[in-house]
């Protein structure tokens, strides 16, 4: 999965009017929070008040904790949760009000990966794309391409239930792509993987931004891969937006060239 | 022009079931044992003043199509519960589709994989010597009947449950539950035949038992319009009760 799907990804773009077009809200951004909070039933208030702005083909990173509110806040943009109060729009159009029109225009990918294990690898893609209102050869030509990108041609036709966790995790991701997103929402996309998957991740990752601009939300625990593939993070710690800025800017804030520090920095100030 | 999503969704069901050949297995191989073991034992009723045939597996058929459609729809609820358990359904929920497009896909289903599995047992019946007194449109509109009483009934239960637990094996726990639902009708005798009025009481109760005499009427005598126009109407109102709470209890999903 180096450099063989790039050709691939190319032909994508040129024969997908629309591929890489930027929908954005009034102000250009792609993702919009505005004093987004969301309190479960249970009486756990697991955002509150985040406002935050993504521009149109960034990728922006959220870090912290286990239980901050990082999959919460996702599960509110990808249309999975409602938000107590507060605002939400992805690729200009409100998750509350227009959840049909935001879930045309987004790739999901959650913490655990969601893939049917009794489907084949091009069955998952190709239904994926259909619920997307693609025409069976649309569908299977765009499986196919997805496929290479991920490096999984070879498996394509293997239930998923047989492939590694590694695989059914590329296979989840070339299923959010199904539709070519605007926006792309990662939760923890490479946990538990290996760090040859993992790299082979990013590499697909930074090959799919480059070539269709896609904007990318990720939340990670790994701050290597924070440090990598984001042009900007935002730290979350129970439930508030605690710092945000580039890598270098946080680093820059905390006296330190690892963003390890900056992320025990601001969660530590946080507790 | 795209298949609507309902459609695309039930051709996934129908794809999967085979795939797991125990579910497969178990779904035919008890009622294909009870139909055989029970037409064995009861055959001797068929001599009792008044007994409509002389053939008790023509008696027992639309017992054993029952047997097939009421818990075999749980074997459905099982797969949601599964999709829970795979979190491939919070990929269908980010698809821009409806929530009801994704319960009427799975019932469309899971009902061709019931008619499908409920013509195997009418034709092995078929094959023990029982005749369709209404023929083959006769034997459809007991299929049809079978499959929508399975899915107001049983299959609106166990999709919640599904949708409540998210565990297939909760579902799986309470599939035997379905027999009772059967067991307590006129399924093996005759209605005048059951001495216990507690048990007519029961029967009469017995929502199931609207739908199994008239099934058994196309099975043995004809068409009875009133029968089957009450046996409908039961169908109707389970569903109209069943099926919207199972929609409501899909959208909690969204949390």
């Amino acid at each position: 999965m180096q450099d063989r799907p790039e050709h691939v990804l190319d032909e994508l773009v040129l024969l997908t009017p629309g591929a890489g077009e930027h929908p954005v809200d009034r102000g250009g951004d792609a993702i919009v929070l505005e004093d987004l909070a969301k309190t479960y039933a249970s009486g756990v208030e697991a955002v509150r008040g985040v406002t935050l702005r993504v521009a149109a083909g960034e990728c922006y990173g959220l870090l912290g904790p286990n239980g901050a509110g990082k999959s919460t806040t996702v599960g509110i943009l990808g249309t999975l949760v409602r938000p107590t109060s507060g605002h939400a729009s992805v690729a200009g159009f409100d998750v509350i009000a227009q959840p049909r029109e935001v879930r045309r225009r987004i790739g999901f990918a959650m913490q655990e990966v969601g893939v049917d294990p009794l489907a084949t690898a091009r069955e998952l893609l190709v239904l994926q794309g259909r619920l997307h209102g693609l025409r069976r050869a649309e569908s299977a030509r765009r499986a196919e391409t997805l496929l290479a990108v991920v490096d999984l041609a070879d498996v394509a036709d293997d239930r998923l239930g047989e492939l590694s966790g590694g695989m059914q995790r590329r296979v989840d991701l070339a299923a959010s792509l199904m539709n070519l997103p605007a926006v792309l929402f990662l939760d923890e996309p490479t946990e538990g993987l290996d760090p040859r998957a993992r790299a082979a991740l990013w590499g697909a990752l930074e090959r799919l931004r480059r070539r269709l601009g896609v904007t990318v939300l990720l939340t990670t625990h790994h701050m290597d891969e924070a440090d990598r593939l984001c042009d900007r993070l935002g730290i979350i710690d129970h439930g508030r937006l605690v710092a945000e800025g580039t890598p270098a800017l946080l680093k820059a804030s905390a006296a330190s060239d690892s963003l390890e520090d900056v992320y025990l920095h601001y969660t530590e100030k946080a507790a | 022009m795209t298949a609507p999503a309902s459609l695309l969704l039930a051709m996934r069901s129908i794809v999967q079931f085979p795939r797991n050949p125990i579910l497969l297995g178990f779904s035919l191989v008890p009622v294909l044992m009870m139909f055989l073991v029970f037409g064995a034992l009861f055959e001797g009723v068929t001599r009792l003043p008044g007994f409509p045939t002389g053939n008790y597996f023509e008696y027992l058929a639309p017992t054993a199509i029952l047997l097939t459609t009421v818990p075999g729809i749980g074997n459905g609820a099982v797969a949601l519960a599964g999709d829970f358990q795979s979190r491939y359904v919070y990929k269908l929920l980010t698809a821009p589709i409806s929530i009801g497009a994704i319960v009427l896909g799975r019932l469309l289903g899971d009902s061709v994989r019931l008619c499908a599995q409920a013509i195997a047992v009418l034709g092995l019946a078929i094959a023990l010597g029982a005749h369709v007194e209404t023929g083959i449109p006769g034997a459809a509109l007991m299929i049809l009947l079978g499959t929508l009483l399975g899915v107001v009934t049983f299959g609106v239960i166990t999709a919640n449950l599904a949708l409540r637990t998210h565990d297939a094996a909760a579902v799986q726990a309470i599939l035997p539950m379905a027999y009772l639902l059967i067991f307590l009708t006129s399924a093996y005798q005759q209605p005048e035949q059951i001495d216990s009025p507690v048990m007519r009481t029961i029967v009469d109760a017995n929502p199931v038992e609207y739908v199994l005499r008239p099934m058994r009427d196309l099975m043995l005598s004809g068409y009875d319009w009133p029968g089957l126009v009450l046996g409908l109407g039961v169908i109707l109102a389970l569903g109209l009760i069943g099926i919207p709470l199972t929609v409501r209890n899909y959208r909690s999903v969204y949390r």
